[in-house]
C-alpha cells in the first residue's frame, strides 16, 4: 500500500529502474487508451452525425437522382387553332440520338478481352469507329465529329443529332438491334413544332425554340400553357444497368398542354397579308406594312400582320430573299479576309451582327411592339373628344388659310397640307378634309386638360393588355409637358404628329369611336382548350370604360363616313358597304439621314370601319415608307385607303356581311358572265337583268349564236354586252390602251373605244382633279376584245 | 505462477523468455471474455455486412451472390480458430520469435518488388502458392513485436537519443520498403504504431516534438508536391470538382453515407452497393453499413470498436509484464489507427488512402492476421495479475 501511495504521490522517481519504466509504460498506455478509445472517435461521430443526419436530405436526394434512371414521358405541346379550328401550329414526335461515350468504351474493352480470348462472341461493331461510321450514314452527320463525341468516355449522354424524324429514328433502331449497340446508342423522345400556314401571322404564333421553348409571339406568351408537364418513369437501376433487389418506381403523369383558339381567322389573315403585300410591291414600299383586323364591338382580333414577315418553321433564316442574298454576300466578302486577321474578325463580328438584328426584325409584331407616328388619323380622337365635350358641335365652322396659323402659346406657326387653304368649313368638312388648322382650333376650344384626359381615356397612355408578348406603350407626353404653359405639343397632337403609339391602341380606340363609346381591352385567345378538347377558360370581351357617348359616336360615325363618300378616302369606297375613316400621313420624327437631316420618309395609314351605319370591323392599315418611284401619289389617302378597301372587299362578304348596291354602285360591282348561248332574246334578258347588265344586239334570229364577253369572264354592272344572233363574235385581239392621267370619263370613251370594259376602282366621280392612277393590265397589252381592265382613279383634291 | 514463468521484478522482462519459455501451450489463466466477445461479435456482424455490400458485385463479378460471403466466412470461422489457438500459445514466445520475425518480413518486403503481384499499378502482394498476403500487414504486427522486444531489452536507453536510433533504424528499413511498394498508408500506420510503440516505451517527450515535425513537413510535401497524391487532395477538398473521375469514389461514399439517415434503409437494402460505390466490400464497406444501418447501426459498431479497444488498453494495463503491455498496447493501437482511418477516409475527413476495416472488410488472410493479433491479446489476456500496477 506504501508503494502504492508513493506511486501516485509521484514526488520523486522511486523505485527500480524496471519499477520506473514500468509505471511510465503503465502511464503512456493509460494516455494511448484515452487517446485510441475516446479521442479519435470524437471527429468520426460527429462528422457521421453530420452526413447522416444534418445533411441526410441533401445527400438523399443526391443519391437517389444517382440511383434512378427517368424516362421522360413527353408531354404534347397544345395546338394552335385560329377560330375556325384550322391548326396553325402543332407538335409532331420526333427523337433524339444520343450517345454513351462512358458504355462505348466498356463496350470496346469487353470486345477486346473476347478478341483475345477467341471467344466467338466477339462482335467487332460495338465499337466507337463502326458506329460513328453507320451513325453517319443514317443521320448524315459527319463521322469524326460523331468519333469525337464517343471519345468523351467520361460522359455518358452526347447529343449526336435532334429532331430526328420518326422514320430515320426507325433506321437507328434497326441499326441498333442488328449490331447489338443496345444501351451505346440511344434514342429518346422529343418534338416538333410545325406550321402549316407557313409565314401567315409568323409574328403572332412565335416559335419554338430547339430546347421546345416559346420564344416570340403566342408560343412565347403562352407557353406555360402550351407545354404542358412532363411526366416520367422513375426506376432505381444498378450502375452498368445491373439490376437491384430493392427497387422502388415511380410514375409520374405527363399532362398535355392546353390548345389556344385564337379570335384570328386564317382567311382574314390571309387577305390582309395578300393586300398588304400588293400595296408594298405597288408603291414600292421600303420599310414593311403592318395591318390589323379587330372586330370593333368585342376586341377580338380577326387578322394582325406585320410585312416582311418570316417563317415560323425556318425562324433562324432570313425569309426576306433580297436580304438574305445580302447578308449572304456579306458572310463570303467576310471570308474572303482570310482568317485571323483583325478584319475578318471585324466583318464577322458585323455580320453576326447584321444577322441577328436582321432576325430580330423580322420576328417582331409592329402591331403591337412599335410605336408609330398616326398622323391625321388620331383627328378622329381629337374630334371625337372635341365634340364629346361640347367644346365643338357639328355647326363650329372653321377658317383655314393654308399657311400661318398662329396659336398663342406655341411658337411655330401651323400650316395645312393645302397650302392654298381650304376656307371656311364645317365641322364635318374639316375632318373630310383633314384640315389641320381647324384640328389645332378644335384644341384650343377644347383645352388641353380636357384633351389630355380623353386621350388618357382612349387608353393611349397605357399598354392595351392584348395577350401578345412585347406590348410597347408608345411615347406620348406627360401631363405636364402637355398642359404647360407651352401648346406646342397639345397642337400638334390635335393633327397627331409629335408623338408615337401602337398600332393595337389606335385601333381599339377607333373601335370606342365608332362602337358608342366603350373601350375594349383586344385579345387574340378566344378560349383554351385542353386535350380532350375541353374548355379551360374562355376570354370574354373585357369593357374598360365609355369614353364618348352615344351619340358622339354616331355623330363620329356619320362624320367618318363623310371622310370616304366626299373627303380624302374616297378611295377606300368599298362597292356594296358603308365604310367611314380616316386617312392619316406622318412624318417620321426620329429617323435621320447620314447628314443628320430629318429624312422625308412618310408612313401612309388609314383606319376604315365597316359597315360605317352598324360598325362591325375596324381596319388599320400603315405602309412605311413608300417610294415616290411608284408614281403614285405619297398619302395615306392614295395609298393605304386602297389598300383597306381591298382588304374589306375580300374580307367583308366572308365574314357574312352582305353588300348592299346603291345605284351608283352597280357598275362598281364585277360579274361573271352568265352562258347565254342558245337562249332566246327574253330569255337572255331575264338572265342579263340578274347581273345589272344591258345588251345590244347584232344580227337576227330566234337564239343567240354567240355572246361577248365569253361565258365567264369578268364584267362590270351596267356594262353592254353583245348578243350575236347569226355570227360569231370576234375572236380578234385588242391592245390596252395608257389610261393613266385620263379623267373619268375620258377613261370610259378610251375602253369603249378599245373594245374593252373598264372597272372603276378608287374615286368614282368625274371630276378634272379626279384622275386614273393604275390599271391593273398594262398598256400596251395584247388581250381578246371584251376583257376587263380594272382601272383605279385618285381624287387629287383630296390631298393627304 | 510466477514460479513458472519466472519473476518480472527484476528487468521488466521474462527472464525464462530469455531462458527459454518452458510454458508454451497456456492454459493457465482465463481469457478475457469480454474482448473475445467483442471481437467475436465484431467478426460476425462484419461478415453479414460484408455479405450484404458485396452481394451485387459477386453476383456480377463472380456470378454468385455468395462467392465473397463463403470465403470470407470460412476465413472468419478459420480466424476465431487461429485467434482461440493464438490465445493458447503464451504470449512470451513471441520474445523469442519478435526478431526473427521482423527478419522474415523484411525478407518478403524485398521479394516484393522481385517477384510481388501487381494489382492496380502497384506490387504489394505475395503469392507464395498455397496463400497470398501482403507482406506490410505482416509489418504491422512484426514491428510491434520488434519493438516491445528491444523496449524490454534496452531498459532506459530509449531515453537517450543514441538509444533511439536502432528504432529509427528498423522504422526506416521498413519505410523504404514500403516506399518500393508505394505503399502510403501503410507507411502512415507502420509509423503511427511505432511511434505509439516508443511513447508507451518510454521514449523522452521531446522526440515525439521531433517526429511530429518530421510527420508535418512529410504531409506537407505530400499534399503539395507530389502529383500521384495531389488528385487525391483535390478530390479530398472538394470531390464536386471532378465527379467522374478523382472525387467519383468519395461522392458515391457520401451518397451512401448521408442516405443512411437515423435508421438505415433496412439490412441488405443499399443502393449504393449496386456497382456505384466502387470497393463496397472492402476499403468503402463502412458507407453500405452506414447506408444499412443508418446513424444508429453506424453508432453501435462504433461503440463495438471502442468498447475493443478500450478492452485491449485494459488488458495492457493489466498484463502480466511489459512486454505484455507493450505487445497488447501496440496492437491495439493498430487497430484503433487502422478503424479511425479508413472511417475517416470513407466519410472525407480524411484525404483517401487504401486501408482496410478489421473484420468488416472482405480479405482473407487480412482477417485471418486480424484474429491472430486478437488471440495475441488474449494470450496476454491470460496472465493479468495487475503486475504494472503493483
Amino acid at each position: 500500500m506504501a508503494r502504492r501511495f508513493r506511486r501516485y504521490a509521484k514526488k520523486e522517481p522511486t523505485g527500480t529502474p524496471v519499477e520506473r519504466a514500468n509505471r511510465t509504460t503503465l502511464s503512456r498506455t493509460l494516455i494511448l487508451m484515452i487517446l485510441c478509445g475516446v479521442v479519435l472517435f470524437i471527429p468520426l461521430i460527429s462528422v457521421l452525425y453530420n452526413l447522416m443526419i444534418v445533411e441526410h436530405d441533401k445527400y438523399e436526394e443526391m443519391a437517389i437522382h444517382n440511383q434512378t434512371r427517368s424516362m421522360v414521358l413527353t408531354a404534347d405541346r397544345g395546338v394552335i387553332y385560329d377560330r375556325n379550328m384550322n391548326i396553325m401550329a402543332s407538335s409532331s414526335t420526333v427523337e433524339t440520338i444520343f450517345l454513351d461515350p462512358n458504355a462505348i468504351s466498356k463496350a470496346e474493352e469487353e470486345e477486346e478481352q473476347k478478341r483475345l480470348e477467341g471467344d466467338e462472341d466477339y462482335n467487332p461493331d460495338r465499337s466507337a469507329i463502326y458506329i460513328a461510321k453507320g451513325l453517319s450514314e443514317i443521320l448524315d452527320v459527319d463521322m469524326d465529329t460523331i468519333r469525337e463525341l464517343a471519345a468523351d468516355t467520361k460522359y455518358y449522354y452526347k447529343v449526336v443529332k435532334r429532331k430526328v424524324p420518326e422514320e430515320t429514328a426507325q433506321k437507328v433502331r434497326n441499326f441498333i438491334n442488328e449490331h447489338e449497340l443496345t444501351g451505346l446508342v440511344n434514342l429518346e423522345m422529343d418534338s416538333q413544332r410545325y406550321y402549316p400556314y407557313g409565314s401567315l401571322a409568323g409574328q403572332l404564333m412565335g416559335f419554338v425554340r430547339t430546347d421546345n421553348v416559346g420564344a416570340e409571339g403566342l408560343e412565347a406568351y403562352y407557353d406555360a400553357t402550351l407545354t404542358g408537364n412532363a411526366g416520367a418513369i422513375i426506376t432505381t437501376k444498378g450502375n452498368q444497368n445491373s439490376e437491384m433487389l430493392y427497387t422502388y418506381e415511380k410514375y409520374y403523369d405527363a399532362a398535355d398542354g392546353n390548345s389556344l383558339v385564337l379570335t384570328l381567322d386564317v382567311t382574314v389573315q390571309y387577305y390582309l397579308e395578300k393586300n398588304l403585300e400588293e400595296a408594298m410591291a405597288r408603291y414600292d414600299v421600303k420599310n414593311g406594312a403592318f395591318g390589323v383586323v379587330m372586330d370593333v364591338n368585342t376586341g377580338e382580333i380577326l387578322g394582325m400582320a406585320t410585312l416582311g414577315s418570316y417563317d415560323p418553321n425556318n425562324y433562324q433564316e432570313i425569309y426576306d430573299e433580297e436580304l438574305s442574298l445580302q447578308l449572304e454576300q456579306q458572310y463570303q466578302q467576310a471570308l474572303l479576309m482570310g482568317k485571323e486577321t483583325q478584319a475578318y474578325t471585324d466583318s464577322m463580328a458585323a455580320y453576326n451582327a447584321a444577322i441577328a438584328s436582321a432576325r430580330l426584325r423580322q420576328w417582331r409584331n409592329r402591331c403591337v411592339s412599335d410605336g408609330y407616328e398616326p398622323g391625321s388619323t388620331f383627328k378622329l380622337i381629337t374630334l371625337s373628344a372635341a365634340l364629346d365635350s361640347g367644346a365643338v358641335t357639328e355647326n363650329n365652322s372653321f377658317v383655314c388659310n393654308g399657311t400661318g396659323h398662329v396659336y398663342a402659346n406655341r411658337d411655330q406657326p401651323v400650316d395645312c397640307w393645302k397650302l392654298v387653304g381650304h376656307g371656311t368649313l364645317t365641322t364635318k368638312e374639316a375632318l373630310g378634309a383633314s384640315c389641320n388648322p381647324s384640328f389645332a382650333t378644335m384644341g384650343v376650344l377644347m383645352g388641353d386638360k380636357t384633351f389630355y384626359n380623353y386621350i388618357k381615356n382612349y387608353g393611349f397612355l397605357e399598354r392595351t393588355g392584348v395577350d401578345l408578348p412585347g406590348e410597347a406603350t408608345g411615347l406620348f407626353f406627360s401631363e405636364a409637358d402637355f398642359c404647360g404653359v407651352s401648346q406646342a405639343s397639345m397642337i400638334s397632337t390635335t393633327f397627331g404628329q409629335t408623338f408615337k403609339i401602337t398600332p393595337i391602341q389606335l385601333a381599339r380606340a377607333v373601335a370606342a369611336v365608332v362602337n358608342g363609346g366603350y373601350l375594349l381591352e383586344p385579345y387574340i385567345v378566344g378560349e383554351v382548350m385542353d386535350a380532350e378538347g375541353n374548355t379551360v377558360t374562355k376570354n370574354e370581351p373585357t369593357v374598360l370604360r365609355q369614353v364618348i357617348s352615344e351619340e358622339t359616336s354616331a355623330t363620329m360615325r356619320e362624320m367618318m363616313e363623310y371622310v370616304v363618300t366626299d373627303g380624302t378616302a374616297s378611295k377606300a369606297k368599298v362597292p356594296g358597304y358603308r365604310v367611314g375613316g380616316k386617312t392619316g400621313t406622318s412624318e417620321k420624327m426620329d429617323v435621320f439621314d447620314e447628314f443628320g437631316k430629318l429624312v422625308d420618309d412618310k408612313i401612309c395609314s388609314f383606319v376604315g370601319v365597316a359597315p360605317i351605319n352598324d360598325p362591325q370591323y375596324v381596319v388599320l392599315v400603315a405602309l412605311d415608307t413608300p417610294s415616290k418611284e411608284s408614281n403614285a401619289m405619297i398619302g395615306g389617302g392614295a395609298m393605304a385607303a386602297p389598300t383597306v378597301a381591298a382588304i374589306m372587299s375580300d374580307v367583308l362578304p366572308y365574314l357574312g356581311i352582305d353588300p348592299v348596291y346603291t345605284e351608283e354602285d352597280l357598275n362598281l360591282i364585277e360579274y361573271s358572265m352568265p352562258d347565254l348561248i342558245g337562249l332566246t332574246e327574253a330569255e337572255a334578258k331575264i338572265e342579263l337583268d340578274k347581273k345589272n347588265l344591258t345588251y345590244r344586239v347584232v344580227g337576227e334570229g330566234a337564239t343567240i349564236m354567240d355572246q361577248l364577253p365569253a361565258a365567264g369572264a369578268s364584267i362590270p354592272g351596267k356594262s353592254e354586252v353583245v348578243l350575236y344572233f347569226n355570227q360569231s363574235a370576234p375572236t380578234d385581239l385588242v391592245t390596252v390602251p395608257d389610261f393613266l392621267t385620263y379623267n373619268l370619263n375620258n377613261a370610259n370613251y378610251l375602253a369603249t373605244t378599245n373594245g374593252l370594259y373598264m372597272l372603276i376602282t378608287g374615286a368614282n366621280k368625274h371630276d378634272p382633279n379626279v384622275t386614273a392612277t393604275y390599271q391593273d393590265i398594262p398598256a400596251g397589252t395584247q388581250v381578246p376584245r371584251g376583257t376587263m381592265v380594272t382601272v383605279e382613279f385618285t381624287d387629287y383634291s383630296a390631298g393627304e | 505462477m510466477k514460479d513458472a514463468i519466472g519473476s518480472v521484478e527484476n528487468t521488466g522482462l521474462p527472464k525464462e523468455g530469455r531462458r527459454r519459455e518452458r510454458v508454451i501451450l497456456d492454459e493457465r489463466g482465463m481469457i478475457d471474455m469480454p474482448f473475445m466477445i467483442l471481437t467475436i461479435l465484431l467478426v460476425g456482424i462484419g461478415v453479414i455486412m460484408m455479405f450484404s455490400a458485396s452481394y451485387a458485385s459477386a453476383y456480377i463479378r463472380e456470378g454468385s451472390s455468395t462467392f465473397y460471403f463463403a470465403r470470407q466466412g470460412g476465413f472468419a470461422l478459420a480466424g476465431i480458430g487461429v485467434m482461440l489457438l493464438v490465445s493458447r500459445f503464451n504470449y512470451l514466445n513471441w520474445y523469442r520469435f519478435a526478431m526473427p520475425v521482423l527478419g522474415v518480413t523484411v525478407f518478403f518486403m524485398l521479394l516484393v518488388p522481385i517477384m510481388g503481384v501487381e494489382e492496380g499499378g502497384a506490387k504489394r502482394w505475395l503469392d507464395l502458392g498455397f496463400i497470398s498476403f501482403q507482406p506490410s500487414e505482416i509489418a504491422k504486427l512484426a514491428i510491434i513485436m520488434g519493438f516491445a522486444r528491444m523496449i524490454c531489452e534496452s531498459k532506459d536507453k530509449i531515453k537517450t537519443f543514441k538509444g533511439l536510433l536502432p528504432y529509427a533504424g528498423v522504422l526506416g528499413v521498413i519505410i523504404l520498403l514500403l516506399v518500393f511498394q508505394r505503399h502510403l498508408s501503410a507507411m502512415v500506420i507502420i509509423t503511427a504504431v511505432a511511434t505509439a510503440m516508443i511513447f508507451m516505451g518510454g521514449a523522452k517527450l521531446r522526440w515525439f516534438g521531433l517526429i511530429f515535425a518530421v510527420a508535418a513537413v512529410f504531409a506537407f510535401v505530400y499534399l503539395n508536391f507530389m502529383g500521384y497524391a495531389a488528385d487525391r487532395v483535390i478530390a479530398w477538398r472538394d470531390p464536386w470538382s471532378d465527379p467522374q473521375d478523382t472525387g467519383f469514389q468519395i461522392i458515391q461514399s457520401l451518397y451512401a453515407i448521408g442516405s443512411g439517415g437515423l435508421m438505415g434503409q433496412g439490412l441488405g437494402r443499399s443502393r449504393q452497393k449496386y456497382l456505384y460505390l466502387p470497393e463496397e466490400h472492402n476499403d468503402y464497406i463502412f458507407p453500405v453499413v452506414c447506408e444499412e444501418l443508418g446513424f444508429v447501426g453506424a453508432m453501435l459498431i462504433i461503440l463495438l470498436f471502442m468498447m475493443l479497444i478500450l478492452r485491449g488498453f485494459w488488458i495492457a494495463i493489466h498484463a502480466k509484464d511489459r512486454f505484455g503491455a507493450l505487445l497488447a498496447g501496440g496492437i491495439t493501437t493498430l487497430l484503433a489507427l487502422q478503424v479511425f482511418l479508413n472511417i475517416g477516409v470513407v466519410t472525407n475527413f480524411l484525404p483517401a488512402t487504401g486501408i482496410s476495416l478489421p473484420f468488416f472488410s472482405y480479405g482473407g488472410t487480412a482477417l485471418l492476421l486480424q484474429l491472430a493479433e486478437m488471440g495475441i491479446v488474449l494470450s496476454v489476456s491470460r496472465q493479468c495479475d495487475n503486475n504494472l500496477l503493483a
